[in-house]
This record gives structure tokens, sequence and C-alpha cells, in this order.
């Protein structure tokens, strides 16, 4: 009996002497920002993360939590996650209730900004079925109200790290610059496709914001946020839309289970895109794709802008 | 400070394991154990309902819901087994999930799409919240508020157990003898599954409800194989709890994962370690108490 309370004895005290994992698989240096290091910004989805990295560029140590493919409404953080978080000097998420548990976590912290409240309430859509007043948060859909989250983190950087203002300032008028740009080059790509086809059926509800700046009608299998499941009723009335409207294409996401809309394209009858469109996130950092003699980063929030348009143009056109 | 962030998430999951592994082991003893599965299944009905009449998701009544979910599923169960062939088993394995399904269809008829309220987070859980709470200054600690209501229901637990502690384990033995000395098994057995609810339905916030179970039964199995007297069984539950809550958040740092999974994990491997080793049922000391038997 002793021998055994020994042996719990030691084993405790074996766990309570271990180490903690170290910051080093984190940040890029050791330094911390108040001894003179980079600063170090926590970042939550891909789409804020590449916000972060144009407009913070090499003055700036961003840490991504979640990688591509991955579903922010169900996000749950990681150890090395809260590590980052507990270490950061400036966390950044993209907010509107996108980060469900998570964002609840890090409204608790200090130094923690949601980019989208740069962006005025008259321009968020709220969904008028939904119980709470809850607004719709894939706001990136339209690129000229994701310029307005430009300015959040501007403001934060300046604040933060005086010294580097005059940069972050330019990279932010720059960015909004290409923001506008983005936008009237997707509205010109845009054209190509016939008013009537101007329909985007794809698996959870993240295009309404793109719907309202391209004149596109969207259609989606599940609610606000993946796994928030519609019933067979509306199963049923999708695939008679479809039919009805004669759609050539519907659209699979990266971040989201394509089952459910390659079942409807059978049952409709209709071609599934062979081009998973980025909803909730960016596609990975690095990956080059080019369409029509143009070459973009698929992992940068311009580059999934520009794939998705491409990808709807080639499919409804 | 050392005990941020891990060492506040090893305590909270301390304060959610204490109180089930104690509980635990008197289900174990009553050949109950998977009432706590059933209880923290149920409690979906529970928080929808009463999510349907507050409309606030973070709202204290929802616990108070599923609480009252986890005493009504102990009822079923109990009048089930009771008035019917059906054997508690059985019993247990028709009520919790008629319960859970009834919590599926409420969740579209009452909520409808209006809310996005999942039954995954009924069944997945976390403890990672106590490393963003405000903290408050306890005995000379930066103590993170969200800490207090769990160890709360651990030390009210303890208490209780401590008080009733003959009546309980009187009545876990042998009921006839606990009535036939004027306490009444049936009054033990709801008093027990209301402290158990509460219990589970406040750890499952942390755990989860798949992984709750594993908090209930573990220990005490654990403690089983170790011991025949009851109230080192008890002490060793504790024990076992404390080891997991700190071994399992290394564990889940290590696989850069969820701590619910890591407590349980570390909990497993002690119930082996037992298995092998324990100094009452251990293979390893049956073994060696053989070889000494036919020495001798």
């Amino acid at each position: 009996m002793k021998i055994c309370f020994c042996l719990l004895g030691l084993i405790l005290l074996s766990l309570i002497g271990c180490n903690n994992n170290s910051l080093d698989e984190i940040w890029e240096s050791t330094e911390t920002f108040e001894s003179g290091g980079k600063m170090r910004v926590a970042t939550t989805t891909t789409i804020v993360r590449d916000l972060v990295r144009v407009i913070g560029g090499d003055e700036v140590d961003v840490f991504g939590l979640m990688g591509e493919g991955i579903d922010p409404h169900s996000y749950i953080e990681r150890p090395t996650d809260m590590i980052a978080l507990k270490s950061a000097d400036v966390i950044f998420y993209s907010g509107l209730h996108l980060e469900e548990k998570l964002q609840e976590n890090l409204e608790k912290l200090d130094d923690s900004y949601a980019v989208t409240a740069g962006i005025a309430k008259s321009e968020l859509i709220i969904p008028e079925d939904k119980y709470e007043a809850y607004a719709d948060p894939h706001v990136w859909g339209d690129p000229e109200l994701w310029g307005h989250t430009i300015k959040v983190v501007v403001d934060v950087l300046v604040a933060k790290d005086a010294k580097n203002a005059d940069l972050y300032k330019a990279r932010g008028v720059t960015h909004l610059a290409e923001m506008l740009e983005l936008k009237s080059w997707a509205k010109n790509r845009l054209s190509e496709v016939p008013v009537e086809h101007r329909i985007l059926v794809t698996s959870h509800d993240a295009f309404m914001y793109y719907a309202k700046a391209f004149g596109f009608e969207v259609k989606a299998i599940d609610g606000l946020a993946p796994g928030d499941k519609g019933g067979p009723k509306k199963v049923k009335e999708l695939v008679n839309f479809i039919q009805e409207k004669k759609l050539k294409m519907i659209f699979p996401e990266s971040a989201a289970n394509s089952k459910g809309i390659s079942a409807i394209a059978k049952d409709a009858g209709v071609a599934v895109s062979a081009h998973e469109l980025f909803a909730d996130a960016t596609g990975k950092l690095g990956v080059m794709e080019s369409v029509d003699g143009e070459t973009y980063d698929v992992g940068s929030y311009i580059g999934m802008i520009k794939h998705n348009i491409n990808a709807i143009v080639e499919g409804l056109k | 400070m050392v005990l941020d962030p891990w060492g506040w998430m090893m305590m909270m999951c301390f304060f959610v394991a204490l109180p089930c592994a104690l509980l635990g082991a008197y289900l174990i003893l009553r050949r109950m154990s998977l009432v706590g599965d059933a209880i923290s299944h149920s409690a979906l009905p529970g928080i929808v309902v009463a999510f349907a009449f507050v409309g606030d998701l973070s709202s204290p009544w929802l616990l108070v819901g599923a609480a009252v979910a986890g005493v009504l599923v102990t009822f079923l169960i109990e009048q089930i087994h009771r008035r019917t062939r059906i054997k508690q088993d059985s019993a247990i394995g028709i009520a919790f999930t008629s319960l859970f399904a009834l919590g599926l269809v409420l969740i579209r008829v009452l909520l409808g799409d209006k809310v996005h309220l999942h039954q995954d987070s009924v069944l997945e859980g976390n403890v990672s919240h106590v490393t963003y709470a405000k903290t408050v200054r306890f005995l000379g600690l930066d103590v993170p508020d969200s800490l207090f209501p769990a160890a709360i229901v651990a030390v009210v637990t303890v208490a209780l157990i401590i008080v009733f502690y003959r009546i309980l384990t009187l009545s876990s033995f042998d009921a006839g003898l606990a009535a036939s000395l004027g306490y009444s098994p049936g009054v033990v057995h709801y008093a027990l599954m209301a402290v158990l609810s509460v219990v589970v339905v406040s750890a499952f916030e942390a755990v989860g409800a798949i992984l709750v179970i594993a908090l209930l039964i573990l220990p005490g199995a654990t403690a089983y194989l170790c011991t025949h007297r009851m109230k080192l069984m008890l002490f060793l539950s504790a024990v076992h709890a404390l080891i997991s809550s700190i071994a399992g958040i290394y564990i889940s740092v290590w696989f850069n994962g969820k701590a619910s999974a890591g407590v349980v994990i570390a909990g497993t491997l002690l119930f082996l370690l037992a298995w092998m080793i324990g100094p009452a049922d251990g293979v390893l000391v049956k073994a060696i108490q053989r070889r000494r038997h036919l020495l001798d």
C-alpha cells in the first residue's frame, strides 16, 4: 500500500516538473516587442491573417490560429493557440460572432480587436428570420465592405508601434485601393454571366454580401454556419429551385463537407464545379493559380476572391 | 505566474473531476455507472426548453433546465425498471436516448432556423475559458472567476458526501438494511441523482456530455481495483481525479489538442496501471500471491 502511495507521489511530482511549450514554435523571433523585437500579432481566420500580413508587412510577426480548410464557426483553440493569444501584443479577429465560442473568449482579453468593427451597422445584412439580431458575419464577400476593416488594423498598429506608423498608413491606403480595384475587376468579370444565370448555390450561407455587391441571388443548403442543417424540406425546395431556374452549375466550399452539395446536384441533375469556393477561409498560402494570364496566390484575400469569381464565371457563363 | 494558463486549466479540470469521481464511486457500487451518461445526454431538451424561455445562450437558467432534465431522466429510468419487466440497463438506454431525440426535435420545433444552438455544443466541452476569464484577487492570487462555480460545486459535493457518508454507503451496499434502520432508500436515491445532475451538468460545460462519463467511472473503477475499503476507495478516486487532471493537461499540450481528451486518456492510463499492479486486484499482484501460495 505504502509503495503505491509513493509511486503516486512520484508520478505527481514528475508531472508538475514538466516544462511548458516554448514560444519558438509560434513566433519568428524570441525577442519580445518590449525588448526591441517585432510586434506579435495573433489572428483568427486566414482572411484576417492576410489583412494583417499585408498592412503589417515585415514589421510585425503574424500568427494565424486557423489554417485553410478550417471552419471558423466551430473552431476551438489548441494549446499552442492559447500560448499565442497569451503572448501576443495584439489580437485581431473577424467578429460579428463568426468565431462563436472562441470570440466569446477573445472579447475578454485586452488588446483584442474585431476588424469588422470598422463596418457601419447600416451596411450589415441582418437575416430577418434570426432569433437574435446577429448580423451575417461573412462581410468579406464584398471587397469594398471588407476594405472598411483596413482602418481598424491600421489604427491599432499605429497606436501600438508609432515608429512604423507611416509604413502602416501607407500600406493601408494602397490596400484600400486594391480592394476597390478588386471590386471593379470582379464586376467587370461577372458581366460575362448572363443576368438570368446570376444564381449561386453553395454549401452554407456565406455569400450574402457577395450577392448584394454583385447582383446575384444566393441559395445554400445550410444556414449561416456549416452544421446548421436544413431539413429534408429545405433540400427539396432547393432541388426544385435549381431545376426551375435551369442552373448550369452549383459550387462546393473548401471548408465545408461537399457531400450535401453533391447529393443535391445528383437530385437536381446539375453539374458540381471542380473548383471549391473559398467561403470562410482563403486557400493555402503560396499556392499560385493562373487564369487568363493573370497569376495570384489563393492564400491571400485578393487571390481568394479572384479564384471564386473566376470559378463562378467559368461555371455560369 | 506559474499557474498561467495550464495551472488554472488543471485546477478547473480537477474541480470538475473531483465531485464526478466521488459520486462515480457510489454509482459503481450501485451498478448505475451509465446513469451519468443518461443525465448528460438528456440535458439537451432541458437546455432547449430553458433557452426557448430566456432566449439567451449564456443564461444560467440553461443549466437549471439541464439539471431538471437530468433528475427527470433518473425518475423515468426508475419508473421503467420498477413498473415493467425491463431491467435497469435497458431502462437507461430507453430513457436517455428518447430524451436526447426529443431535444433534437425541440430544437427544430421551438427554435426553428432562428438560432444556432447545435447539439455539438452539448456533446463537446471546453475548459480553455479559464484562460481568458477576468481574475479575482483570492488568497493572494489572481484567480480566474470562472473557476469559482466549479470549485463551489466540488466543495459542496465533498461536504455532502462527508455529512451523509454513513447513509450513502449503507444504502449502496445493502438497501434492505438501510430501510430497516429507518432510512428511505428512495429518498437517498433521488437525492444522489439530484446532486449527480447538478455535478454532471456543470461538468459537461467543461468536458462535454460524452467524456463526463469517463470522469464518473474511471476514478471509481481504478480505486475499486486498488482497495476494498470504502473510505480509501473515495480517497483514491479523488487522487485519480487529481493526477488525471494534471497529467491530462500535459498530454493535451503534448498532442496540441483538447484538454478533455487528455484528461480522459490520463485517467484511462491510470486505470490500466491499477488493473496491472493494483494492490487489491492487480493482475501482477495476484500472480505474485498465487506463486507465494504455491511456494508455501
